[in-house]
């Protein structure tokens, strides 16, 4: 084998990286209709997220005629830019994330339908430290968030611990980001962190599956109410899918079995409207906790 | 007997000050991180540990996870070999305006080799967290990231090898009126031509590493899928992505080595240079990149579109000005301290323990514990120390030495093996015992070697430690993956300039170092 041999190689290659750009830049224009492309920010292991989605993309797709395809992605900023950047046309978002999304897309995304549970959210502070009672014992431990941008996981906590006196960054002897609330629970579990917090609805699942032993992890303190997460679309998305979409949320019904175990799945007892308003409340909480600028 | 002049060490003075110099300067990194190695035998942390490690076996065979993790695998791969093609393809314009190779005056250009030092300084990782915002979900963050690193850094080493080989053929070419593009051709290229495949073939080997690691912030591929077990401390599946991995790193480094002795065999004596090995080789490597391509489907056409490059002008627009408030700079200080102490710390560490594992004779079972240290990445050793002391900097110390150890190991076997036996054998034939013949016979022969490794080892511990945050190891990455996360621009764009600076600091401090040591 000659160093010539190799050069042309190299020559080779490059040429290939041309053609086949060439041939991937085509492809997606060919595809592009009647596709609805659905991302969630990865509150839970995107594993978990891709099961939870599938009978709900289904029924998307009976409801509004387009192919739905579900990317997972491991960070939640990504899923905001995302739908900034009109990558994907809905999202399943937290409160926060929500607001940056309106932030990101000038005030564009319209948020179309929330679960009833969804309007009186909680965190829940977790802990296997005995000495742990209550939020002032906190000081001077390691706390595990979940990502930065969660609402519950993050956010929220944030609030109300600023409100009990605390600031993680000084009171708190580490501070670490999970990135999910599932992760959240086993970093605790593990004594990876001394503290938690995450979002109510994943801790009750965690229960209820026995994936968690309740006799070592316990929840010491939880947030009051606020609102939570929600499905949001681009605003630029044409008018009638949007009707499609707002309704096919709305129309589930628990009475129905196959929408039940969608339901079940989603966390939800049904579907309700939901407006930009609803969020006011997290913006101002989110600047009062430093997070936006 | 030791006070007697005449049998004193005549340099133990200029030691001594040496050592309580060090210790000063040591000792606040130290404490910066949080260094208490109690906490590693706390009986709590070993049970959870032992935990942790125990659920390894056995390892997840479930057919919809392989499926998963054959799928990572291919991707992993593609995104090593595409990011490779777009590094070649940006190294070599690059190193031809950068190298003084072929020049009549051997003059650099310095705009071209700042822009490489700053492709160079910043991580990967760092690319990659800036480019999944960008170009959105998937894998083509990763192959610009590792395009764009590692274009940097092929592009300096190549302008690096022009300017090592004998340049008089070149200059005879120049001479003779030949354009600068073909006397490096025909002048340079084929001198070098061994070396530069050589150390391609190589880098092509770090990228899969890398490619692995840049999945933690989801740029797909097997880091993803490690990420998530990790994480969920689920022991089974990680443990068969590891030993996933680890398999993939050592058939790239058997291919790589294979590919590197085939260049050393001479060619065969006839006309034509092309056989049917090299021919083979042409078309496997063709379609290898084509099928990186298809198999990541990147939307380039997307990517390069007029509404693409408005987000990302305006995202890019985001990061400036940099926010250069006191404030704002006293908490990237410490993020600096911080990622300084991981790594000086770290890299510490895995020198003892190096030197200690690269010592005994019988080198079979240490070169198996050396080979899977370092075939772990720090971040994945970073997710099992902090389960063993907790989060913090020092979970983070630990797993760069960890993975380093193995590096050096290595390193340090080969150099102890490579050192002049004579003083060691004259020591022991003079009645001096094993150990003091090594201490003062072996070792001082082969310690500038050992320490221009573990120098060179701390510049790239630097930009690991910088990066080891994302995981919860404090410094600097903790605070970049905060302030992205929360599209604070202007913040993460400081916090980016700090960890460039930081690397080049380091790279001079290192480069002074190795000097002073010579």
């Amino acid at each position: 084998m000659s160093f010539s041999s190799l050069r042309r190689a190299a020559l080779k290659g490059a040429v290939a990286c041309a053609f086949a750009a060439s041939i991937s830049a085509a492809l997606p224009a060919l595809a592009s209709d009647a596709v609805l492309r659905v991302s969630a920010i990865p509150d839970e292991a995107p594993t978990e997220l891709q099961r939870k989605f599938a009978p709900l993309g289904k029924y998307l797709e009976a409801q509004t005629g387009m192919k739905v395809i579900f990317t997972p992605v491991s960070d939640y900023a990504a899923v905001v830019e995302s739908l900034a950047t009109k990558k994907i046309d809905l999202a399943w978002l937290g409160g926060f994330t929500f607001v940056q999304a309106k932030i990101r897309t000038n005030g564009t995304a319209i948020p179309i339908a929330q679960r009833e549970e969804d309007a009186k959210f909680t965190s829940k502070f977790i802990t296997a430290d005995p000495s742990i009672k209550s939020l002032a014992d906190l000081k001077g431990k390691t706390f595990a968030f979940g990502a930065p941008s969660s609402t519950s996981g993050s956010l929220m906590p944030r609030f109300f611990l600023q409100q009990a006196g605390l600031n993680p960054e000084k009171d708190f002897k580490n501070v670490a980001f999970s990135g999910a609330h599932d992760a959240t629970v086993a970093f605790v579990a593990a004594g990876k962190a001394e503290a938690g917090v995450l979002n109510a609805s994943v801790w009750d699942k965690m229960v209820e599956a026995k994936k968690v032993d309740t006799d070592k992890v316990r929840v010491f303190a939880t947030t009051p109410p606020y609102f939570d997460y929600n499905w949001t679309v681009r605003g630029d998305l044409d008018p009638v899918i949007i009707k499609k979409l707002t309704d096919a949320f709305l129309k589930l019904d628990p009475a129905n079995p196959e929408h039940k175990e969608i339901l079940a799945l989603q966390r939800a007892a049904k579907f309700i409207p939901t407006k930009k308003e609803n969020y006011d409340g997290i913006e101002k909480a989110a600047h009062s906790a430093g997070l936006l600028k | 007997m030791l006070l007697n002049p005449a049998n004193r060490d005549p340099a133990a003075r200029g030691r001594l000050i040496g050592a309580l110099a060090t210790l000063v300067i040591l000792w606040p990194l130290f404490q910066a991180a949080e260094v208490k190695p109690g906490a590693l035998f706390d009986s709590g942390n070993l049970k959870v540990i032992g935990n942790f490690l125990a659920a390894f076996l056995p390892p997840e065979t479930g057919a919809e996870f392989l499926g998963y993790l054959a799928k990572a695998t291919l991707e992993t791969l593609a995104i090593a070999t595409a990011g490779m093609a777009l590094a070649f393809l940006i190294a070599v314009p690059m190193a031809y305006l950068a190298t003084g190779a072929g020049r009549e005056k051997p003059t650099l250009n310095p705009i071209t080799r700042s822009l490489l030092t700053i492709l160079r300084g910043i991580p990967e990782l760092v690319w990659a967290l800036v480019f999944v915002r960008v170009f959105g979900l998937g894998p083509a963050a990763g192959v610009l990231a590792l395009g764009l690193t590692y274009g940097g850094m092929l592009a300096k080493v190549y302008a690096e090898i022009l300017e090592s080989v004998d340049a008089a053929p070149a200059r005879a070419l120049r001479h003779s009126g030949a354009s600068r593009l073909l006397a490096i051709l025909y002048g340079l290229i084929p001198q070098a031509s061994k070396e530069l495949a050589s150390y391609t073939v190589y880098r092509w080997e770090c990228a899969i590493r890398a490619s692995v690691v840049m999945g933690f912030v989801g740029a797909g591929g097997l880091g993803q899928l490690m990420d998530q077990a990790m994480k969920m401390l689920n022991g089974g599946e990680a443990a068969t992505i590891l030993l996933t991995f680890m398999g993939l790193v050592f058939s790239a480094d058997g291919l790589s080595g294979w590919l590197r002795r085939a260049l050393d065999t001479p060619p065969a004596n006839h006309a034509s240079p092309f056989g049917w090995r090299s021919i083979g080789l042409l078309v496997t490597l063709f379609a290898s990149i084509v099928a990186s391509f298809q198999l990541l489907d990147i939307g380039f056409g997307e990517l390069f579109s007029a509404e693409a490059a408005h987000s990302i002008g305006e995202f890019i627009a985001g990061f400036f000005p940099p926010d250069l408030s006191a404030e704002w700079l006293a908490k990237v200080a410490k993020g600096i301290w911080e990622t300084l102490a991981i790594s000086v710390v770290g890299t510490l560490l895995a020198a003892i323990a190096g030197l200690l594992l690269a010592l005994p004779k019988w080198r079979a079972p240490f070169s198996f514990i050396l080979n899977s240290l370092r075939s772990v990445p720090e971040l994945v050793w970073a997710t099992i120390t902090a389960l063993a002391v907790g989060l913090g900097p020092f979970a983070g110390a630990l797993a760069l030495a960890l993975h380093t150890a193995g590096v050096l190991g290595r390193l340090y076997a080969e150099a102890l093996d490579n050192a002049p036996p004579t003083p060691g054998k004259a020591l022991r034939l003079a009645g001096a015992p094993g150990g003091f013949a090594f201490l003062y016979g072996t070792l001082p022969g082969a310690a500038p070697q050992l320490i221009a490794y573990t120098l060179y080892r701390w510049e790239m511990n630097i930009r690991m430690a910088a990066i080891l945050g994302f995981v919860g190891a404090g410094g600097l990455g903790q605070l970049l993956y905060f302030e992205l996360s929360l599209f604070h621009h202007a913040q993460a764009s400081t916090v980016i300039m700090a960890m460039l600076l930081l690397s080049i600091a380091v790279d001079q401090a290192s480069a002074w170092l190795r000097q002073r040591m010579r």
